[in-house]
């Protein structure tokens, strides 16, 4: 009966530092260098889960990076963390654990039922129940096939760790610290590179921290002191290399949560670094494979790998006996550090004859080794009873563990990522790199180089030619330790077990896949590794199948009768190992999710009452809190205010540009479709520009403040899109013009003064300035010095009410505000906000953001006639061809409510009287508003055919609310038609 | 009477005894495009790279383009008025904010910001970096050994000042 016990002296662990932590509720002991896994089973906790469809009773199976059982739910409430493989957590104290997929717990498992309907969850079970005719009752059995399926479960709540994010560079990435890692990244070092080495575990030494030879150790720990002392190197343990892309940045997640970090002091549990290496050491290793018999599954059956990890580096082994079966000599290796840990050991080899050697290192350490030998059955459900064995030794044998030794899987993963596919090394029985870039290199296991002496020399040519592709010629090899003795390897793969076990016999064991379900796939006509991945879901856990995928592609090839190599590989894809979503995100959340864009007069909106609402990264000021508490009452006070006295609105997010040289006029006449060659200085006009495509890119205005000196102004959506389309024509298209451009968005401050009183207002606070109509008139631009600061007047409207813009450097802005509502307090001057901007542009007839949507022509928005007929311009072409001149494309219109009584959307629908009310209809909504002015409901909107069907009602529909009220079609400009009182 | 008002008035300030992240306000900014024979009779050599920044005097002139540059001056600086009608000048002192880090974390709290390599012996005392922090340019500047100047745009100071100080949350003075 599987037991395990803590030995008495040995491993990695530090006897004189206890740990105590917390699993299921239950009190968990070890030591500080323990892992959770560990210390569970020296404690003795075998069972540690149940499997994920059958809900058959599961142990630890490996001691690494690659465990599909021992996956446990870390931390409690916000904390929670699922699915981490207990094999890779460290050991410390206030450690919360919960087992996963059991009710009640994984000892006394109720949905262990499952495994008794264990026919109806094979593969393709939902595929063929839930599809076709009966695919309605998925939605009905869903909810209870997904309770009773599945892993650990994610909290909702925000995750409080900190998770940090940081760039780095450097000459030679090695990834991996086993003995080719250390070697190269030591010739690296020594170089005088500056070399990262990236180390899953939290100790250096790859299979050497699980080895029992104490030269290879002393040789290990020189190495580590040596890189420690070197200042160019930078050796990061418990870092996963989760994937390669190009331009050799490869993404580094390093996990602190053994620190157990305070997130309020801004200490992070995990960090994600962007690291771009000049040359790239893949020193990955190798996973080992199990094998497959009938109960491969139960709690006691590892990879003989992982027994002599546990002996050699954790001091925890089985109680009495184990069994190992192997088809490679590897397992020699975990038999005779058992034995020497005073456990009785059988070896059931696959193979007809074991070496000399082998043999008699064996018989010294008294471990039996039965050759032609396999394991049939395991007897025992919760833990290994006794195992039965089959072949030239079939024999019963009571033990409390059993070791697996399929033979190795060399850890391809990261020189997949890249595309190029690895390919089928007979010798190895395994898959090797297919081809490396020309900055990288492999060495070690994940080359099919198992023997130590050879594992050192490849990792120190890796090392130095990656320093020599970085440019450093220069270093000193690292030499294996003197004594080494390269064991063999001749791995005899029979990937189908021996004939007569009836139990299930896994293949994967994180996604219960057996034997049966692999055949199944072919049996179905599954050809491709790919397919059988999808339909079985095999290799789909979060192990992403590090122990199933090679047996399983080498069953699909025995059945289908090709080769191997003729079967291929499933597709590696990072990231590398399980990753939380925390350490991608990384501080891009919360406030810092997206950057935030304030104006310079964002401070004095904030005090003065002002609601925010988001514009692209703007936050503008929505409406003020003297004109109401909502934005449905405030909007229309501050209209009025503007319609009937004064108001100030900031402009600031207005794009700004300025554009100046000889050849500047020239310039704007060809971006813009109107003329703009012969604009008088001093005078501003409104502009349309064009893509190239024919189609409206922004409007805007642009002053001439001098001969050769220009003042563009943009929507505040296009501001970026305008300045790079200024630059990409100058630079690519008119070389030859002596234009410069410069953004001042952010150097100027703008704020519209608007209303009958605007004059007034700007007289008042300008004394010393000439604003006649005269001096100052309709579509006017003029520079003022108030307290020796430039200010720029420019009059233009925005509302259809005599208005001015006012600009100055951002410095300036709150101070200049505050002057203009100061000194013109008398005219009853208040802000008002972006919701009454955009209001009073709708009565007026403007178009917007809204109206501008990269999907209209120039007559689309009735400016075709703006257009210059005699001069060239951007999209002039293309405006022209056919379907930009159809007839009935969607146009601009304006639009009455006629049920006083209704409300008016946008967005609606809007469809001709007498059309049936369904589909896109003929048009939609752009921008709606209460009219002040009018006293009802008006919009703007696109509709086919346009202004010829003026005087038309129509309908509106809202189908989300099932709404539809009737409009008329009228001319969009619905105030001031003649413009007085822009010319007041 | 107008007073200047900093886009960081109303921001937190950062703690530290080991790292100083401020405003550093105070400066005339004046962007130049056009020969660079008259652009350097007014100012003095001019840095051969965009990565490098030439100090002359009290002035430190940036290359941003091929043939663009940014002169960082005194507050009170006469360089736009006389460097007008021989290239083309546009003042930008109100664009940028001038964000200052000193102190031996300052390149660790940066190598969360910008994907720049800060390498002691790469990002030396005078390079530039023409960079980004939080979606948005930025202009990275190397002042000293552990110092660091750096410019962002002016409406975006007060999101970046938010990204640096939480970069540099681990070595603030936490009361």
């Amino acid at each position: 009966m599987t037991a395990f016990r803590r030995l008495p002296q040995g491993g990695r662990i530090d006897r004189r530092k206890p740990v105590s932590a917390r699993c299921d509720g239950k009190e968990l002991n070890g030591f500080a260098g323990d892992t959770l896994a560990s210390a569970l089973l020296a404690s003795n906790r075998v069972l540690v889960g149940r499997s994920f469809k059958y809900h058959r009773p599961r142990g630890i199976l490996s001691a690494g990076i690659e465990e599909p059982n021992g996956l446990f739910t870390l931390g409690e409430g916000a904390t929670t963390e699922p699915n981490v493989a207990a094999t890779m957590v460290d050991f410390v104290d206030g450690l919360v654990a919960r087992t996963q997929n059991a009710w009640p717990s994984p000892d006394f498992d109720l949905m262990a039922v499952n495994s008794i309907l264990a026919p109806l969850f094979q593969s393709g079970f939902y595929y063929k129940t839930f599809m076709g005719p009966t695919k309605g009752s998925w939605m009905f059995y869903e909810p209870f096939i997904r309770k009773a399926a599945g892993l650990g479960k994610a909290t909702d709540l925000p995750d409080p760790d900190r998770y940090d994010m940081r760039y780095a560079f450097c000459d030679v990435l090695v990834i991996g610290s086993g003995p080719a890692g250390l070697a190269a990244a030591l010739t690296a070092g020594r170089s005088g590179a500056r070399v990262v080495l990236a180390e899953q575990d939290s100790g250096f030494g790859g299979s050497l921290l699980s080895g029992s030879d104490a030269e290879h150790e002393s040789w290990r720990v020189a190495c580590v002191e040596e890189l420690k002392s070197l200042a160019n190197v930078e050796a990061l343990a418990r870092t996963t290399v989760q994937g390669l892309y190009d331009g050799n940045l490869a993404v580094l997640v390093e996990n602190r949560s053994h620190l157990r970090p305070d997130a309020a002091k801004g200490q992070p549990r995990m960090v994600l670094t962007q690291l771009r290496a000049k040359a790239i050491v893949m020193a990955t290793g190798a996973i080992e494979r199990p094998l497959i018999f009938s109960n491969n599954d139960r709690p006691g059956v590892m990879l003989a790998s992982a027994l002599r990890s546990y002996a050699n580096r954790f001091a925890v082994a089985p109680e009495k006996r184990t069994v190992l079966v192997t088809n490679n000599d590897t397992a020699y290796d975990a038999a005779l550090d058992l034995a020497a840990a005073g456990v009785a050991v059988t070896v059931a080899d696959h193979r007809a004859s074991v070496s000399a050697e082998i043999l008699s290192r064996a018989g010294a350490k008294g471990v039996a080794i039965f050759p032609n030998t396999g394991i049939v059955d395991v007897e025992g459900s919760k833990a290994v009873k006794a195992v039965k064995l089959g072949g030239a030794h079939a024999v019963t044998i009571e033990c409390d563990a059993v070791g697996m030794a399929g033979g190795w899987s060399p850890v391809v993963h990261l020189s997949s990522h890249g595309g190029i596919k690895p390919k089928y090394h007979e010798a190895v029985a395994g898959f090797v790199p297919g081809g490396f870039a020309s900055s990288h290199f492999g060495a070690g296991a994940i080359m099919g180089t198992f023997s130590l002496s050879a594992a050192i020399a490849e990792g120190s040519n890796a090392g130095a030619s990656a320093a020599s592709q970085a440019g450093f010629g220069k270093t000193r090899p690292v030499y294996a330790p003197e004594h080494v003795t390269d064991r063999s390897y001749a791995i005899l793969p029979a990937w189908a077990p021996p004939q007569g076990g009836k139990g299930k016999a896994f293949v994967d064991f994180q996604n219960d896949v057996t034997l049966k379900d692999v055949k199944i796939a072919h049996q179905e006509g599954y050809l491709s590794v790919e397919h059988l991945k999808r339909y079985t879901t095999l290799g789909m856990g979060t192990d992403q199948g590090k122990t199933s995928n090679i047996n399983a592609l080498a069953l699909m090839a025995e059945h289908r009768g090709i080769t191997i190599p003729e079967a291929g590989t499933t597709t590696f894809r990072p990231p590398y190992a399980p990753l939380t979503m925390g350490a991608i995100a990384g501080r891009t959340r919360g406030p810092h999710f997206r950057p935030v864009r304030l104006s310079p007069l964002h401070d004095w909106h904030v005090k003065n009452g002002a609601t925010f609402i988001d514009a692209g990264l703007w936050k503008r000021a929505w409406f003020y809190s003297w004109a109401g508490a909502t934005p449905e009452t405030a909007y229309i006070k501050e209209m009025e205010l503007v319609r009937r006295g004064v108001g100030l609105a900031d402009v600031s997010t207005l794009g700004k540009i300025d554009i100046q040289g000889k050849d500047a006029a020239e310039f704007l006449n060809r971006v813009y479709v109107n003329g703009f060659a012969r604009l008088p200085v001093g005078k501003v006009r409104y502009g349309v520009m064009l893509n190239d495509d024919g189609i409206v890119l922004d409007d805007g205005t642009t002053a001439r403040i001098s001969e050769n000196r220009f003042y563009m102004t943009t929507t505040t959506a296009q501001a970026g899109e305008v300045m790079s389309w200024l630059e990409y024509l100058l630079q690519c298209h008119w070389t030859d013009l002596d234009v410069q451009v410069a953004s001042l968005t952010d150097e100027w401050a703008g704020m519209a003064v608007s209303g009958p009183k605007a004059r007034e207002a700007l007289q008042l606070a300008f004394p010393d300035a000439d604003l006649s109509n005269e001096a100052l008139p309709y579509m006017g631009v003029k520079d003022i010095l108030v307290d020796g600061v430039t200010v720029r007047l420019l009059r233009m409207s925005f509302s259809g009410e005599l208005a001015y813009e006012v600009h100055v450097t951002a410095d300036y802005a709150i101070s200049l505000w505050e002057h203009i509502l100061k000194s013109a307090a008398s005219t009853g001057i208040k802000p008002y906000g972006l919701e009454a901007l955009a209001s009073l542009r709708i009565e007026k007839g403007h178009v917007a953001g809204l109206e501008l949507d990269h999907r209209n022509t120039l007559d689309d928005l009735g400016l075709g006639k703006m257009a210059g007929r005699e001069k060239d311009y951007v999209g002039r072409a293309l405006r022209f061809r056919e379907d930009c001149q159809s007839p009935d494309r969607w146009s601009l219109v304006g639009l009455e409510l006629m049920e006083p009584e209704k409300k008016l959307r946008g967005g609606s629908i809007l469809f001709a009287a007498t059309d049936e009310i369904k589909g896109h209809g003929r048009g939609y909504i752009t921008s709606v508003t209460w009219s002040t002015e009018l006293n009802r409901f008006i919009a703007l909107g696109l509709y086919k055919g346009g202004l010829k069907h003026e005087g038309e009602e129509i309908i509106a529909a809202f189908p989300l609310k099932n709404e539809r009220v009737k409009l008329r079609i009228v001319s969009p400009h619905f105030i001031d038609k003649e413009g007085a009182r822009l010319h007041a | 009477m107008l007073e200047r008002r900093s886009a960081l008035a109303s921001a937190t300030p950062y703690v530290s005894a080991a790292l100083k992240i401020s405003e550093r306000p105070g400066f005339t900014l004046t962007q130049v495009a056009g020969p660079e024979a008259a652009i350097s009779a007014v100012v003095g050599s001019l840095p051969e790279q965009v990565a490098r920044a030439q100090v002359n005097g009290g002035r430190t002139i940036f290359r941003i383009g091929p043939a663009q540059f940014w002169i960082v001056g005194p507050e009170t600086d006469d360089t736009a008025g006389r460097l007008a009608g021989q290239c083309a000048v546009t003042p930008l002192s109100s664009s940028r904010v001038r964000i200052a880090l000193e102190g031996a974390p300052a390149r660790a709290v940066l190598a969360k910001l910008v994907p720049v390599d800060l390498h002691p012996s790469v990002f030396t005392p005078g390079s530039v970096a023409l960079t980004g922090i939080h979606h948005t340019p930025v202009t990275a500047h190397c002042t000293g050994e552990n110092a660091f100047d750096i410019y962002v745009m002016r409406t975006f100071a007060m999101t970046v000042w938010e990204t640096i100080t939480d970069a540099a949350l681990h070595c603030a003075t936490h009361r």
